[in-house]
């Protein structure tokens, strides 16, 4: 019942009402007690500062570009003079007459300005402000222009390669880039900083590209930094390395959102069990250079698309992610906010209760996107190898209800959907450049019926295989104790014994052994039974399939003597194993009942009437003929994730996979990725850059709406964007110009900047790099491969909370929820699963904390030391002197050389290290080594931890 | 993460977000001047019965085992009132047969407040409390932990804390202890108070452990003071180096300020955790000599010795983890009166001991759950959650004391005289402190009146 955004609630309000308080009095108690009423005396009020953001945020809305409610626009004052239906809104010198301030001063609710469920009452320090304006006369700048027309913002005009300009300053320029950059630096009378020094350029390029530190003898192998060519082809290296989509992968997984599963405990309330099938899909995809708008397509739409793939199946994860099991509008409305989010940079959300108040979407086009998604559903199919979900599966959508109305919610409280009329999916008209085409999909078999899957019987037999197996080890198991204990015994206790207190049995070994053994007998005989009737039922199902297309119809002419003979056999199967099955149950109860406690009979008795109940049945059963309409339970491939939306304790009734799907979601990507659509690129470069760069070119990134800041470099983006385009949607080739483009390369800092840094101190002209602090993973990546201790698996399950202190695996690899997340990495401003389009780059003591004094930090200075200290394995001893040392520490973590001054701080801070009282605990006992060597050890430890706490090394320079 | 003014890289990039002309963020001081300095907030999770703490209904007792239908508050059941539920799990289940009071009330105090005698010591301290028995909320499942502390339903998404916005908007007070404190146990709904304001914003969590109270809070590897003196001198050199080649660099400047920071707080923090210099009579006023009060006195205890050197946001949670200790479904008699054994006796020593050393005048007091229960039994002894009216009170920091605020029906079913949403409770305290929570909007996250509630000026001294 709250609104997401703008307006007051109307449930709110009228319980204002219950309580017999009149709203202008909220109102007026709200305004007397928070408002400082701002100082408006003697000085004037500036329209432009003061009136002009007031009017933009409150009430251009409805009486601007976007829409003109009663003829009236508000967005310049010659229109304000001119007024609407009820004349003209501003009297000049009279602010008394003046309908902007009766209006909005109006106390009663259906009158006042803006409306009820539209906004707020503006306050009185607002109103003041007006006031006064308008009693100063109301004067407007002189060349005061009207909102432009929303069709005609930047972001909804198509992207049309802008031509590439020429500049004079031919010496900095390495690619067209640097050319729309060096326009702006001539006008702006700036200089662009030098190229930053090859070992900076080094670090930069691989921490940015891969996530790593570029080792010593990598950098020697690939392109030594003289060479002409090196900075190139290191590039080209870098990103043909698969580490490269793992750094990448990580990106993008906080645009897309990715989270591992959470709930209460071990409840499944949020996103999906092995979700990582979606991040490995991504890893992969990038590695592959799949196309931007494949990638799209295949999160979107891949089970409409390629509906049998596994392979691209998993991408569909991009959709389990917003699963929640309670409450389907707010796993829909967050779908439809973070397609618009994070693929479009459009903030759909805005409208859920009204219509956006700066852009051209209605309230229904949010539920006209919601339709897109309303049938799909998401389940877990088999994976090859494996049959038990639980332990590993594919987390994937599917459209499930197709059926399944879509209503505009009034005011966007999802108790009062309007049954008037159903809503069909469909885009915001602006951006309609071409009528969507949604077409069903006609599934084939293997995507409705999974267990068509060539893996799924195969394993499903295998499976029961093993059990036969394991139950046969059992068995052996249990007979070699047997015979055991009758060896081991003399015959005389054998006598079995009485306990007087319990009442329990006493069985001698032997007699304890036997019957075990007995059990275990009955378990293989269910075993096997079990395993017959699983090849039984593969068969009949196999039969059933012979007998029908691939599509799941059945054909005319079929073989149905076979189909009913191997569906007879699986029936009886099944009921054979149902009676091997009571049959154990009978006698494990009967044993027990043996061994139990006086007072437990009683309980064990009960359960034995109803295990020989069963039994009884099951041999009946077995008995009796098999009739037409008897059915054996077919083996499955799938398992749908049930829902709790109508109970919280009981999940929803359960339902067949359809044949058909609606087509809604691939006619969705379809009109995503279509080179027309002008904000897919846009938006997508955009993040590409800012990850690059430091910084966005449009920002928030997630807002390319009109409420957003117009981009000071909308010629560069579009060029990006139609090079992503006409690349054939390439990351790689975007990544390649722009990290290989002048103004990537140059220095961060501001020495010899002169004018540059005081015309443009925020650096939005990129006349000098932006430092970057290091990102989470990449902080806690480095450490471990400098150590030489990164362990480089790839892919697979995530690495549980618990084991992650003891992995060296990559940041990426490790579960990471809403629940779960990673100490060291949240202090680092991980990304957090709801919503991370940017990340966070705070400095506070909580990083010195982590990095000053965990057992992490302190573990690795060691291992990063011994390894500096002994660069071959070879040498027996850490035989390198202090200033090599001090080298290579500084190359290593820092990826510099040191300076004079900071070899010479390194050294005294050694030998400090190295002074006798400096001893703290006599460890060299342990260690068999001399004190002296220990002091030595230790200080090159310290070293380290310094060059680990060093700003140099968090921040990308 | 509970540190003001140095989150500086976060500004920056706050920065490059403004889209509005007059934004600008918070610069510590507040808008207005404040009434109060410091929050302690006490949250006891579950959901506490309102009728059997602070707003006695007899009727309950009168009709019980009788359906509320037979009654004649039948009225409280109409569908029109109900309708405000809107639940993260849908929890909707009307107990309809009225369950009589488990305790005796009786009046205390000059106000002659009625105070259930679960919290014999509390009610002493009554004549200091504001009472309000006329909140109600609308997420009727445990989600409303999360919407007590953020003003928000979950249902629409993730939103910061009161405790962020306070920290969002105000200046240290210590600069060597963190300013947003959380003790106890989140569930993970309520994990997190920064939200979009930015983990920098999120409370630090502590444990009453002297020896390691903070996450990474001491050297989890032996490192002498010597050396590690050695290393930060050195640090510190190298810093100033590179500031010499990356001059004007204000990410450097802040990473230096943040590890001295760093260095007071992981020296302060167990000193204030260290309770040996408090009075004997102290720790008792606590309840410390009673095992079954003395994990949350000790709570309470560091929560005055934070509050005492400028702590300025304390949010304790009692009960926390999984649905909450207080979550009384069935067994609500033995569970109340365990709870309010636990919690009676540590509150109202933080009562007279804030009081006697002269910071009470400077400290609000908050003590809250996330919903009531149901006038209604459920499985014969207890009572399910209840979101249409419920209790909470508030003390100190320049609030009235004595008073009662509001009014519930017959049956303690709807708020009907001054209703609250949760977000007037915000609006209170934020009022206090000296904040207007209109100028800490942040740009691209529009906020609606209702979370910003009003301040009950009922209660205000």
């Amino acid at each position: 019942m709250i609104q997401e955004c703008g307006g007051t609630n109307g449930l709110f309000e009228s319980f204002r009402d219950l309580t017999g308080r009149w709203l202008g009095e909220v109102a007026a108690l709200i305004i007397a007690s928070f408002i400082g009423v701002q100082a408006v005396g003697a000085n004037e009020v500036d329209y432009n500062q003061q009136i002009k953001p007031l009017l933009q945020s409150r009430c251009y809305g409805c009486h601007g570009a976007l829409k003109q409610k009663a003829q009236l626009r508000l967005d310049t004052v010659e229109s304000m003079l001119q007024g609407g239906k009820s004349g003209p809104a501003v009297r000049r010198g009279d602010a008394v007459k003046s309908l902007l301030i009766q209006r909005v001063i109006e106390t009663q609710l259906d009158e006042r300005m803006p409306p009820e469920h539209e906004g707020e009452a503006l306050s009185e320090g607002q109103v003041a402000l007006m006031r006064q304006w308008i009693t100063d006369g109301a004067r407007a700048p002189a060349d005061e222009t009207p909102e432009t027309d929303p069709k005609e913002h930047w972001a909804f005009r198509p992207i049309k390669p802008p031509k590439v300009p020429r500049v004079g300053n031919t010496d900095w320029g390495r690619n067209p880039i640097d050319a729309f950059l060096g326009q702006k630096h001539e006008a702006l009378g700036i200089h662009p900083q030098p190229e930053a020094s090859g070992s900076v350029q080094l670090r930069r390029v691989y921490l940015d590209l891969i996530g790593l530190p570029p080792e010593p003898e990598e950098v020697v192998r690939v392109a030594p930094i003289d060479t002409s060519v090196w900075y190139e082809r290191t590039v080209q290296r870098l990103l043909q390395d698969p580490r490269h989509g793992e750094r990448w992968a990580r990106h993008w997984m906080d645009i897309w959102r990715y989270s591992d599963w959470w709930g209460l405990g071990q409840e499944l309330r949020n996103s999906q069990k092995h979700l990582w099938h979606w991040r490995d899909w991504m890893v992969e995809s990038f590695n592959a250079d799949m196309p931007y708008d494949e990638m799209i397509r295949l999160m979107l739409a891949a089970d409409e698309l390629h509906p049998g793939d596994t392979d691209k199946l998993r991408a569909t994860g991009f959709l389990a992610r917003n699963y929640f099991l309670f409450n389907r509008d707010r796993w829909l409305e967050e779908t439809v906010e973070h397609v618009g989010k994070g693929f479009l940079g459009l903030t759909l959300n805005c409208a859920k209760c009204h219509d956006h108040k700066y852009d051209p979407i209605a309230q229904k086009d949010f539920y006209r996107m919601r339709a897109f998604f309303e049938p799909y559903q998401v389940r877990l199919d088999m994976l090859p190898g494996e049959t038990d979900l639980a332990r590993n599966g594919l987390p994937r959508a599917f459209d499930a209800k197709l059926e399944t109305p879509t209503y505009v919610f009034v005011r966007g409280q999802e108790m009062q959907p309007d049954k008037s009329e159903r809503i069909q999916a469909g885009v915001p008209e602006l951006l309609a450049f071409k009528p969507l085409s949604i077409r069903p999909v006609t599934l084939p078999a293997l995507a409705w019926q999974p267990e068509r899957q060539s893996w799924v019987l195969l394993d499903h037999c295998e499976s029961a295989r093993r059990m036969v197996q394991q139950a046969e080890v059992a068995l052996e198991q249990g007979r070699q104790k047997l015979e055991e204990a009758r060896r081991s015994l003399a015959p005389s206790s054998e006598v079995a014994l009485r306990d007087s207190g319990g009442g329990q049995a006493v069985l001698s070994p032997a007699q304890l052994a036997e019957g075990e053994f007995k059990l275990a007998g009955l378990s293989l005989d269910s075993a096997r039974a079990e395993q017959k009737a699983v090849e039984r039922r593969a068969e009949a199902m196999r039969a059933t399939w012979a007998t029908e297309n691939s599509a799941g119809h059945t054909l005319e002419q079929a073989p149905k003597i076979e189909e009913q003979e191997a569906v007879t056999a699986a029936i009886r199967a099944e009921r054979e194993m149902a009676l091997a099955k009571s049959r154990q149950v009978l006698a494990s109860n009967e044993w027990r009942l043996r061994l139990a406690k006086a007072d437990q009979k009683a309980g064990i008795e009960k359960e034995m009437t109803a295990a020989r109940d069963s039994f009884e049945k099951a041999a009946k059963a077995v008995e009796s003929p098999v009739t037409p309409g008897d059915k054996f339970t077919r083996l499955t491939g799938s398992k749908w994730t049930t829902t709790r939306f109508i109970h919280p304790d009981r999940d929803d009734p359960s339902f067949e996979f359809p044949r058909e799907s609606s087509g809604r979601r691939s006619a969705l990507a379809d009109w995503i990725t279509d080179p027309r659509n002008p904000l897919t690129a846009r938006v997508a470069v955009n993040h590409v850059w800012a990850r690059h760069m430091g910084a966005p070119l449009v920002s928030p990134v997630f807002e390319f709406g009109r409420k957003g800041k117009p981009p000071d470099h909308s010629e560069l983006l579009d060029w990006l964007a139609s090079e992503l385009i006409e690349s054939g949607w390439s990351l790689k080739h975007l990544h390649e110009l722009i990290v290989t483009s002048a103004a990537y390369r140059m220095s961060s800092s501001v020495t010899g900047a002169g004018d540059s840094a005081t015309r443009d101190p925020d650096n939005r002209y990129w006349w000098r790099r932006t430092p970057i602090r290091l990102e989470a993973e990449v902080v806690r990546d480095s450490i471990l491969s400098m150590a030489g201790v990164l362990d480089t698996t790839r892919g697979g399950p995530s690495v549980a909370p618990g084991d992650q202190a003891s992995s060296r695996r990559r940041s990426l690899y490790f579960f990471h929820s809403n629940n779960d997340r990673n100490l060291f990495l949240t202090t680092f401003d991980e990304a957090a699963v709801i919503e991370c389009y940017q990340r966070e780059q705070s400095i506070v003591p909580q990083q010195a904390l982590a990095l000053s004094n965990s057992a992490f930090v302190h573990d690795a200075a060691g291992w990063i030391a011994a390894r500096i200290s002994r660069p071959a394995a070879s040498m027996a001893t850490e035989s390198i002197s202090d200033s090599e040392f001090v080298r290579g520490a500084f190359e290593r973590i820092l990826g510099q050389s040191p300076t004079e001054a900071q070899t010479a701080a390194s050294l005294k801070a050694l030998l400090a290290w190295r002074e006798e009282n400096s001893a703290e605990t006599t460890q060299s006992d342990l260690d068999g080594i001399s004190d002296a060597e220990r002091r030595h050890r230790d200080s090159r430890r310290h070293l380290m931890w310094a060059l680990l706490n060093h700003n140099d090394f968090v921040t990308l320079r | 993460m509970g540190f003001t003014g140095l989150a500086l890289g976060a500004m920056l990039q706050r920065d490059g977000k403004a889209s509005e002309l007059t934004w600008a963020l918070p610069d510590g001081r507040p808008h207005f001047s404040p009434q109060a300095r410091s929050v302690i907030w006490l949250f006891m999770n579950g959901g506490v019965s309102q009728m059997e703490s602070f707003d006695p209904k007899p009727m309950l007792t009168k009709y019980a085992g009788k359906k509320i239908s037979e009654t004649p508050f039948a009225g409280v059941q109409d569908a029109g009132k109900l309708a405000i539920e809107r639940s993260f799990a849908m929890n909707a289940e009307q107990r309809s047969v009225l369950y009589p009071l488990q305790v005796g009330f009786r009046p205390h105090g000059q106000s002659g407040i009625e105070v259930s005698d679960w919290f014999p010591n509390v009610a002493r301290r009554v004549d200091k409390l504001a009472v309000i028995r006329s909140l109600w909320t609308t997420d009727s499942n445990h989600g409303a932990q999360t919407q007590f502390h953020t003003g928000r339903n979950s249902l629409d998404g993730e939103f910061p804390t009161l405790g962020a916005w306070v920290h969002y908007g105000l200046g240290s007070l210590n600069q060597n202890l963190p300013q947003f404190i959380s003790i106890g146990q989140r569930e993970y709904w309520n994990k997190k108070d920064g939200h979009y304001l930015g983990p920098a914003h999120d409370a630090v969590p502590l444990r009453i452990d002297p020896g390691n109270p903070l996450d990474y809070g001491r050297s989890e590897r032996p490192f002498s003071r010597r050396d590690r003196s050695v290393g930060m001198d050195l640090v510190r050199e190298l810093n100033a180096l590179s500031g010499v080649e990356y001059p004007q660099d204000p990410g450097l400047a802040a990473r230096i300020a943040s590890y001295e920071l760093a260095y007071r707080m992981q020296m302060s923090v167990p000193e204030i955790l260290d309770f040996s210099r408090e009075t004997a009579e102290t720790r008792s006023l606590y309840g410390l000599d009673h095992a079954h009060c003395r994990d949350f006195g000790q709570q309470l205890l560091a929560a005055r010795r934070f509050v005492e050197s400028g702590v300025r946001f304390i949010q304790i949670q009692h009960g926390g983890g999984g649905a909450g200790a207080w979550d009384a479904h069935s067994g609500l008699r033995a569970n109340h009166a365990g709870n309010a054994l636990a919690v009676d006796q540590p509150i109202a020593g933080l009562l007279i001991d804030l009081e006697r050393r002269g910071l009470l005048d400077e400290t609000i007091v908050l003590f809250a759950s996330e919903f009531g229960r149901t006038p209604g039994s459920q499985s014969s002894d207890g009572r399910d959650h209840h979101i249409f009216g419920f209790s909470v009170w508030m003390a100190g920091g320049g609030l009235k004391g004595g008073v009662v605020h509001g009014a519930t029906d017959e049956l303690g079913f709807h708020a009907v005289e001054n209703r609250h949403y949760v977000t007037d409770i915000h609006a209170t305290i934020l009022g206090q402190l000296g904040l207007d929570s209109r100028k800490l909007e942040v740009p691209g996250r529009k906020r609606l009146a209702i979370d910003h509630g009003t301040p009950i000026h009922e209660i205000i001294a």
